[in-house]
């Protein structure tokens, strides 16, 4: 990557922003994924209510429905890179940008400037919802520190899932593979693996991920400290990233 | 049936299809398998509560297969081409070529219904011998019935996934959507704990036709989900028949 002066960087980056704030599936995805986020809370909410085992931490019934949220953030870190392959955009971009480490590198950031307040709002419901409604019955003191742990972990493993789903529609570049390859990875693929190979599960980004924000039970063993769990997810997204970007400037656009 | 047979080549010539295909015949045997895996020292020991439900296991949460056919039929269609193409979208001339769009869909809709039931029929045989060669003697017989009961479930979510991808025309949604519902946590699954209406949403009722804990009867079950099927169609059916193509 030859040396750009930070000038340019910058209108790069607002370029990829406002490609990224005019796709209409961005915004639908990021509010429907909102709305089944409140639903699941108030669903879990719901049944762990009926349930009533003894004193239940709030922490783990607003992030249960992050399992399927990061459904929501995975398609918007892949529309964001094939969009650009649907027609011809990508040649336009490639005429504007001359640069393409740059470009695709601006790309990523700005994803990430979207996607971490969306995350953050969309976790932080999840766990309010469940304080609010729960407030008068259980126990409910939770740590600020605690609470804000837990929300960074959270927004942090959205943005690195929404990233490294980016990194992988950068290399296969059509919509649909990279949807169904990470959909059933991440729901089907992912929680058999658990199950089947103890050992090696922590070294995969879901598992690991996990462990940004869940509370470990007291009783589990060889649990991830949330900074472990973080750095093994933020290795796959990095890596994804830089091979995307290698390919990205060997290959004919 | 010349609409059919066109149909039925422009999805084989999709190369998504193909995934789908592979997919589908082995994801249900190595579910099947890995579930063996973990049952057998059990089922050996002759204490397992789950002999029944070995290997539908798998035909219950490997429908991702037959998911993607019933999308991928539909959001193809839409896609818009590059431009270098003219920018068209396929079912312009789809529609040109066949006028009547009931025909095309019935002809598609058929056409997806072949490939589903073909398609679990090799799954079942992959499923079957992923079992047999992990237990051996110990087995379950696999009784017929239930077998079909497995072929409408999967042409069941083929007819839904397609009726769904008609309405919203983009492939992504529904595709998410339903892959994660297939799952093992899934949110009909969830809901079931919350009320037990969830029981009759389609894919909890159709499970119902083949797996052994269940909670309408097989027969109930599949007419649950026979009926899900038939108003999403309808819905869908009336939506594009009064939908401007290019819209």
């Amino acid at each position: 990557m030859s040396v750009l002066s930070s000038k340019t960087f910058t209108r790069i980056l607002g370029a990829e922003l406002d490609k990224l704030m005019t796709l209409p599936l961005i915004w639908h995805t990021l509010i429907s994924t909102f709305m089944v986020n409140i639903i699941l809370a108030a669903a879990y909410t719901t049944s762990s209510l009926h349930a009533e085992a003894g004193t239940q931490n709030i922490l783990n019934i607003g992030l249960a429905s992050m399992g399927y949220v990061q459904a929501g953030f995975i398609i918007i870190g892949i529309v964001a890179v094939c969009s650009e392959y649907t027609g011809g955009q990508i040649r336009t971009t490639l005429t504007t940008i001359p640069w393409r480490g740059w470009q695709l590198t601006a790309k990523y950031v700005a994803l990430a400037i979207v996607t971490i307040p969306a995350a953050l709002i969309i976790a932080a419901t999840g766990v309010l919802y469940p304080y609010i409604m729960m407030r008068d019955t259980a126990s409910v003191a939770i740590e600020i520190n605690t609470l804000i742990a837990t929300l960074i972990g959270a927004t942090g493993y959205l943005t690195l899932t929404t990233l490294l789903s980016a990194a992988l529609g950068s290399l296969i570049r059509r919509t649909t593979p990279v949807l169904v390859t990470l959909v059933s990875y991440y729901f089907i693929v992912g929680p058999l693996m658990r199950d089947a190979l103890p050992s090696i599960k922590n070294y995969f980004p879901d598992t690991a991920g996990y462990y940004m924000y869940m509370v470990p039970y007291a009783n589990e063993i060889n649990a991830l400290t949330s900074v472990q769990g973080t750095g093994i997810v933020m290795v796959w997204t990095l890596i994804l990233i830089i091979i995307a970007i290698v390919f990205y400037r060997k290959r004919d656009a | 049936m010349r609409a059919f047979n066109a149909e039925l080549s422009k999805l084989l010539s999709l190369p998504g299809i193909w995934l789908a295909l592979v997919i589908g015949a082995l994801a249900p045997a190595v579910v099947a398998a890995l579930d063996s895996i973990v049952e057998k020292a059990d089922i050996v020991a002759g204490i397992s509560t789950r002999l029944s439900d070995i290997g539908y296991i798998g035909l219950g949460f490997g429908v991702q297969g037959v998911i993607i056919i019933g999308v991928l039929a539909v959001s193809s269609e839409y896609v818009t081409e590059s431009s270098e193409a003219g920018g068209g979208q396929q079912i312009t001339t789809s529609l040109t070529v066949v006028a009547s769009r009931l025909q095309f869909l019935l002809a598609k809709a058929c056409a997806v219904i072949v490939i589903s039931v073909l398609l679990c029929i090799v799954t079942i045989m992959t499923t079957v011998l992923a079992t047999q060669l992990i237990l051996g003697e110990h087995a379950p017989e696999f009784e017929w019935t239930r077998l079909i009961g497995a072929v409408c479930y999967w042409t069941f979510t083929a007819l839904l996934a397609f009726g769904i991808t008609l309405l919203t025309k983009n492939g992504m949604i529904p595709l998410t959507v339903l892959i994660i519902n297939s799952s093992v946590v899934s949110f009909s699954f969830l809901l079931t704990k919350a009320t037990k209406l969830a029981f009759y949403l389609p894919d909890r009722a159709g499970m119902d036709m083949f797996m052994s804990e269940r909670y309408l009867t097989p027969v109930t079950g599949g007419l649950v989900m026979l009926a899900w099927v038939v108003v999403i169609l309808i819905i869908a059916a009336i939506e594009f028949h009064r939908r401007d193509v290019a819209a």
